[in-house]
């Protein structure tokens, strides 16, 4: 007896060792899954090569100032190997660069496979800010098509680095980038659930609920200022919204029973919402200050997640009332209302494609995963886009080019982002506690 | 260094433990039994429990948990004889107030198993309204998702966790 709890500790070293020797095989394993998904259509996007930055100023510069221009580079490596149009073209071994004269330069970048060089040059006025040059070359007839300055403080170096990606997508596609957007989640810390906010790539995360209770399904007001979201803080699930800039906090609703699920319209005018106030989950149309103004639905099963379209005539949402979970759309009077999805037993969560042509849903397949699927509004063309772990909350970015949604294919929930033909597939977090993501818009 | 140290020990006493832990086993084995019916001695407070027949007040623990199969808010025959229990309670005590707590498995998003916990928390208090309660002495709460009993990935664990928990408000 003495003497096996003399040998507790060593059980529980010997137990904790090798649970941990596991975790690190787990963890090397983990570094190579593949994130097989299935293609929506033939993509060619643009190759792009990326000048390593070049000190252009007058004045010495120290390790700080080379390791700044360093970061930026990277990121904007990094937003245009994830933006959906374009391709980061890698430097080749071989791919040894002697030539000072801009010609041969963009000439070794052609044989790369480049269609277009970003160079950037830098530039450390006042010590205090950092302006950085950027040239956008086409290779084919070694012209430069646009150029431009930016300047900031050096601590601002991150969204510098987002701007001049915006310029490049800009110029290359006519479109407003997205590298300047934010992602907000539902991140478990402890037994809370708190929303959180983070730049698009993951950094920057910040908590914009601290109330130690339970808050899910944030969604954006549509200039992006607000958050709407669910929150259990007075015990009974409430819609609440936080001014993200200050963090104040403001009740909107006050009904018996649930209240979940918020989506506000485009034109940021109504909120869409589930309430159980007459004794079943209906989906009702609220003013901005949480008055109900319309009931749309009127059936005994669950009808939930209601999403506005972009142009803010139809609400997608989910209902059971065929006895299992199908997605549904109807007209944002309610009227009309009509069944999407016959494929899968399960759909549920959809969203609104930006441009406004399909819903995207998690649908369960008949293995019991949880699969991102997408199909027209005319209720064809029914796609899986997942096919690892089990996925959750699809959203689009404001471009429509990028999804976000949680996964649990490396064990825990995390954030993890796509575009839309399922390329570029990459974790936003990484504490395996994060779900509920919504892509902001564009300000 | 001090990490380092505790490295040392740690991969010193992992040696040992190889070393020793093989001829050992035959020898633990045996005792530890006697260590697992010495810890599962808390049937002395049940028994207490139980002693204290002229109750004056209830424990939530008295009252079952209900149990629900995937996606569904029908009661099993199982769940009914569990809620029909729960009602002598209610009987029994007729000032105690109660709050019914809908659970869900973690498969389906967030926002379904918000509803689908309401309504299956509704489903065990339209059965004892039924049975005579008073709906005044009942109210619903739905945590969805959100509470599970097991962070399990299994169908045991989800079986566990889609469920009914009564909680007393007053009494």
């Amino acid at each position: 007896m003495i003497e096996f709890r003399k040998l507790k500790p060593f059980w529980t070293l010997l137990t904790l060792l090798i649970c941990t020797s596991s975790l690190f095989a787990q963890s090397d394993k983990v570094r190579n899954v593949y994130f097989d998904t299935l293609k929506i259509g033939y993509v060619e996007p643009t190759p792009i090569g990326v000048d390593e930055m070049k000190y252009v100023g007058n004045e010495y510069i120290d390790k700080n100032d080379s390791s700044l221009m360093r970061y930026v580079t990277g990121i904007v490596k990094r937003d245009i190997d994830f933006y959906a149009d374009f391709d980061l073209v890698p430097i080749d071994s071989f791919f040894i660069k002697t030539y000072e004269i801009l010609e041969m330069d963009l000439r070794g970048w052609k044989r790369l496979g480049a269609d277009y060089v970003l160079k950037l040059e830098a530039e450390f006025p006042g010590r205090r800010n950092m302006r950085v040059y950027w040239k956008l070359f086409y290779t084919f007839n070694y012209r430069r098509i646009d150029k431009g300055r930016i300047e900031v403080h050096r601590d601002e170096w991150r969204h510098m680095a987002h701007r001049i990606s915006n310029e490049i997508v800009r110029t290359l596609t006519g479109e407003k980038g997205i590298f300047l957007t934010k992602v907000a989640y539902v991140k478990k810390i402890g037994k809370a659930k708190e929303i959180a906010i983070a730049d698009y790539d993951g950094a920057n995360e910040r908590l914009l609920t601290n109330n130690g209770s339970i808050n899910l399904s944030p969604t954006f007001s549509p200039n992006g200022k607000e958050i709407f979201f669910t929150s259990f803080l007075e015990k009974d699930p409430k819609l609440f919204k936080v001014n993200i800039a200050s963090g104040r906090l403001t009740k909107l609703t006050d009904f018996p029973g649930l209240a979940a699920a918020p989506s506000v319209s485009p034109n940021g005018k109504r909120l869409a919402c589930v309430l159980s106030k007459d004794g079943n989950s209906e989906i009702y149309v609220l003013d901005m200050k949480g008055r109900v103004k319309r009931r749309l639905t009127h059936n005994r099963s669950i009808d939930t997640a209601p999403s506005w379209s972009p142009n803010g005539n139809y609400i997608t949402f989910t209902s059971d009332r065929s006895g299992r979970p199908q997605v549904y759309m109807m007209d944002s009077d309610g009227r009309r209302q009509r069944r999407l999805t016959y494929e899968g037993k399960y759909n549920d969560s959809p969203s609104w494609s930006t441009r406004g042509d399909r819903v995207i849903f998690v649908s369960r397949s008949k293995r019991g995963r949880f699969d991102i699927a997408s199909i027209d509004t005319s209720g064809i063309d029914y796609h899986i886009m997942t096919e690892v772990g089990m996925n959750e909350n699809p959203h689009f970015s404001p471009d429509g080019k990028h999804l976000v949604f949680s996964s649990t294919r490396l064990g825990k929930p995390d954030i993890f982002t796509m575009d839309v033909t399922g390329r570029h597939q990459r974790r936003l977090t990484r504490t395996g506690s994060c779900t509920n993501p919504v892509w902001g818009p564009i300000n | 260094m001090r990490r380092f140290n505790v490295l040392m020990t740690l991969g010193l006493l992992f040696v040992f433990m190889m070393l020793t832990a093989c001829p050992t086993p035959p020898k633990v084995e045996p005792e530890a039994t006697p260590i697992d019916t010495s810890t599962t001695i808390p049937e002395d407070v049940v028994t207490e429990e139980e002693t204290d027949a002229p109750q004056e007040i209830i424990k939530e623990s008295q009252f079952e948990t209900v149990y629900f199969d995937f996606d569904k808010s029908s009661l099993r025959s199982d769940s009914k004889s569990g809620l029909d229990s729960n009602y002598d309670l209610l009987m029994q005590f007729p000032d105690v107030m109660v709050k019914i707590e809908g659970h869900c498995d973690e498969r389906g998003t967030v926002e379904y198993n918000l509803s689908l916990g309401e309504k299956r928390a509704t489903s065990c208090m339209d059965y004892l309204v039924g049975l005579g309660i008073d709906a005044s002495r009942i109210s619903t709460i739905s945590y969805g998702k959100e509470k599970p009993v097991d962070a399990g990935h299994s169908e045991a664990a989800w079986g566990k966790n889609r469920r009914c928990e009564f909680k007393i408000v007053s009494q």
